[in-house]
């Protein structure tokens, strides 16, 4: 009886190569299709149409489908950028759970910005001092966990996650207190509404037709490229990559690691506040709750990219048609209501980070010779 | 298994030729859909007489789920479903974008350009929190109607907002938790409120409440308990089983989401007043009657004007007489539930006599005018106005004695007071 053995046993791969994990996850994608086929096969919906909706997001034969293309980037930018940004923490193996908060954080500085200097700078100008105003909000109510965690080594998981919902309780105070003081509101309005940016403070666009190109993409692609320079050809790029390995390791070669830490985790949360800022000068006004989860989903992106800056432009770009395909194709199923949305999604990437588990560990299952003695 | 697969795809083809057939209706070959007016053009097959149905699209935003089977997105979803129903149109084709959050603008904003990308005519926003993006993506949709419950905001041609004068049917309820006390001989009242002075909807709630249980019993008094929260099952409970214990309230009414605290009523052996929906069939010993809404009658009015318009959206606001929807018993847009068992002789009598004073318009609740009842014998209640000015329980007088009711304005937005005989605590 002492000797018995667990049916299993989980077994590192040695060497899953590229090729096979590309294969395993592509595996992975059909087969959690498969099974959302049949959940919404049981909801009596056609699956190959309501994928064939999803997929194409309701945009072939729309009313106007330069606005869901519109609304699409609305949704990537944000993740895209968060991603990227939580990306850069986690190499450092710094568990910044703290994005929703910075990002928050971001997007009200910026707010701050646009409605006190608003009216009296030009459009560029203004966007880039609501840039700034959001990474730098971003980045200190990031900055101020790395700094505790550097001097006293405090637990950066927890702090990062409690600064969460400071900062969502901080913001909901300013949307439901009226008062001369709040210049967010709307004055004319007997119950809290937030009120418009000014004008130059609307995010730029470059009109293509109809459809108007959202001038925050491009940024977005353009920090990929610099993200993905610094991470592999800078020194502090690799910096990151030793402390995250062993900071024991990165004293010993004579780094700073404390120093390195707080540069990354300011770069980090500065960008998801720059995300929260670009977010809010996009919507065009502020809201009690402007995240969208991609605090969030930003780490799922992050992790099913395997921290590569090319990965997260791939999987941020498939969560975002995930997200939004499902709402569209949703609209006309009377069955299919935003929680059936959700699971659909939650299946998904649970069979994909399966497949991921699967690339890199085996299940060794007992022989039962040794068992039995 | 191949015949399977070829079988399935035969299916979803016809199913997707079937889905564009009924989507490119109205956007007829648009096919570049560069040309915004081409979009919603329900006039042109309006005119088609091959069949009555109204080829009007009709969208929905949520908040909850509309797969729900209480609540208030269930609510506003039957009361849109029944209306499309009477209408002739088919419910399944409602388009609906539901789980949308209040206090996420973008999210509010793209949930509505994809229910309009979807072809809806006329787009249905049911939280109060969808103000901003209605009001904005209606200026940039002026082809499609646009109509927000709760909210106050709208212009002259194709945004309207919509609510209802609940508060007549509190004041209803409320005669039947007067005549329950009487009967008991037990003055005190229990009130379970989300929110009291903080929304006006949930205060004037209160204060129409408790001057029906004073038209009857002028020494009632309405024990406020607030939860701070629309819906929560548990503090609901707590909130009911406070008062009863507290202050020994012998009817509990309330302002929130579920029926707990008519079930706590129940359990306790004491009466109660429901909300939203009939709660007798979850308290059958308990509940005397809830005031209700009838959105559908709502959704009806608004539907008709929409198809009126032929499609020219901008002229919604006028065929609705407005930009503001605010209707009451007169238009049955809200009333009280069937009486149970339980209220206490002559109680209907008394509720009829005012429902019909209240829908010819001569008087409304929040005025300088008490009622009182005869009720003779044989059961005949005539009505008794007697001047008297409204007060609030701090002593101001908010209307003076025989002056007429107070503005809309006031009841849905500027209300911060409780009348005198409400009790916060």
């Amino acid at each position: 009886m002492k000797n018995r053995q667990p049916l299993f046993h989980v077994v590192k791969r040695e060497n899953a190569s590229l090729g096979r994990q590309a294969a395993a996850y592509f595996a992975a994608v059909v087969l959690a299709l498969a099974v959302g086929a049949v959940l919404l096969a049981v909801q009596g919906v056609e699956p190959l149409t309501f994928y064939r909706q999803m997929f194409t997001m309701g945009i072939p034969g729309s009313r106007y489908p330069w606005r869901a293309v519109e609304n699409f980037i609305r949704l990537f930018v944000p993740l895209l950028i968060v991603s990227l940004a939580l990306a850069l923490a986690f190499k450092m193996r710094f568990w910044n759970i703290g994005g929703e908060g910075q990002f928050i954080m971001g997007a009200f500085w910026a707010a701050v910005a646009g409605m006190q200097l608003g009216e009296s700078l030009p459009k560029p100008l203004m966007l880039l001092v609501m840039a700034l105003c959001g990474a730098l909000g971003g980045g200190l109510y990031g900055v101020f966990v790395a700094a505790l965690k550097v001097k006293w080594g405090t637990n950066e998981t927890l702090l990062t996650l409690m600064l969460n919902y400071i900062a969502l309780y901080f913001l909901q105070f300013f949307a439901e207190t009226k008062g001369e003081w709040n210049f967010f509101l709307d004055p004319e309005s007997a119950r809290p509404r937030f009120a418009r940016f000014p004008d130059s403070a609307q995010m730029m666009t470059i009109p293509i037709g109809p459809f108007n190109l959202n001038l925050s993409l491009v940024v977005a692609l353009v920090l990929c490229i610099l993200i993905f320079i610094y991470l592999s050809y800078t020194k502090r790029g690799y910096e990151i990559a030793v402390v995250g390995d062993s900071p024991n390791t990165a004293r010993y070669a004579g780094m700073r690691v404390g120093r390195i830490v707080i540069r990354t985790i300011f770069l980090s949360a500065a960008l998801i506040g720059m995300a929260g800022a670009f977010h809010v000068s996009s919507a065009g006004v502020m809201s009690a709750s402007p995240t969208n989860d991609v605090g969030w989903t930003g780490i799922v992106v992050a992790w099913l990219a395997k921290l590569n800056t090319a990965g997260i432009v791939v999987a941020s770009l498939l969560i975002t048609v995930l997200q939004y395909g499902c709402q569209t194709a949703s609209t006309t199923y009377p069955a299919i209501d935003s929680n059936f949305a959700s699971l659909l999604q939650g299946v998904i990437l649970f069979i994909v980070l399966a497949a991921d588990f699967f690339t890199r560990f085996r299940l060794a299952v007992r022989t039962g010779k040794e068992g039995t003695k | 298994m191949k015949k399977i697969l070829a079988l399935a795809l035969a299916a979803a083809m016809s199913l997707s030729l079937a889905a564009c057939g009924s989507g490119d209706k109205s956007n007829g070959k648009d096919s570049s859909a560069s040309n915004p007016g081409s979009a919603s053009n329900p006039g042109s097959s309006v005119s088609t007489p091959e069949d009555n149905k109204p080829s009007l699209k009709v969208g929905a935003i949520y908040i909850n789920s509309q797969n729900d089977t209480s609540g208030y997105t269930f609510q506003h979803h039957n009361g849109i479903t029944t209306a499309m129903k009477a209408l002739g149109m088919d419910p399944a084709e409602l388009i609906i974008v539901d789980g949308v959050p209040d206090g996420d603008d973008t999210a509010v904003a793209t949930a509505i350009d994809t229910v309009v990308n979807q072809g809806a005519d006329i787009v249905f926003g049911i939280s109060f929190g969808y103000l901003n993006a209605m009001e904005q993506k209606a200026a940039d949709y002026p082809d499609v109607i646009f109509s927000h419950g709760t909210g106050y905001k709208s212009n002259d041609t194709n945004f309207n907002n919509y609510f209802g004068r609940i508060y007549q049917a509190r004041y209803l309820a409320g005669i039947a938790a007067g005549m329950k006390t009487l009967e008991l001989e037990n003055n005190n009242i229990g009130y379970v409120a989300a929110y009291n002075l903080d929304y006006a909807e949930t205060c004037s709630g209160i204060n129409a409440f408790a001057l029906g249980a004073q038209s009857v019993n002028p020494d009632a008094v309405v024990h406020v308990n607030v939860i701070n929260a629309w819906g929560d099952e548990t503090l609901e409970r707590q909130a009911a089983q406070a008062l009863i214990d507290t202050y020994g309230c012998c009817v509990i009414s309330q302002h929130c989401d579920s029926a707990q605290p008519q079930l706590v009523a129940q359990e306790n052996g004491v009466f109660g007043c429901g909300y939203n929906s009939d709660m007798t069939e979850q308290a059958p010993n308990g509940h005397l009657t809830a005031a209700v809404w009838h959105w559908n009658v709502y959704y009806q009015t608004a539907l008709e004007a929409a198809i009126a318009c032929n499609g020219d959206a901008t002229k919604f606001v006028e065929n609705m007489n407005g930009p503001a929807y605010y209707a009451g018993l007169k238009e049955n847009f809200v009333d009280v539930s069937p009486l149970s068992s339980n209220c206490a002789p002559n109680t209907q009598a008394v509720i009829d006599a005012v429902r019909e004073l209240i829908v010819s318009g001569e008087w409304d609740v929040f005025s300088g005018v008490k009622l009182s009842y005869n009720i003779s014998e044989d059961g005949k209640v005539e009505i008794v106005r007697t001047d008297a000015d409204l007060v609030d329980n701090q002593g101001n007088v908010i209307v003076a004695a025989g002056g007429p009711s107070v503005e809309d304005s006031v009841i849905t937005g500027g209300m911060d007071y409780n009348v005198a005989g409400v009790e916060e605590g």
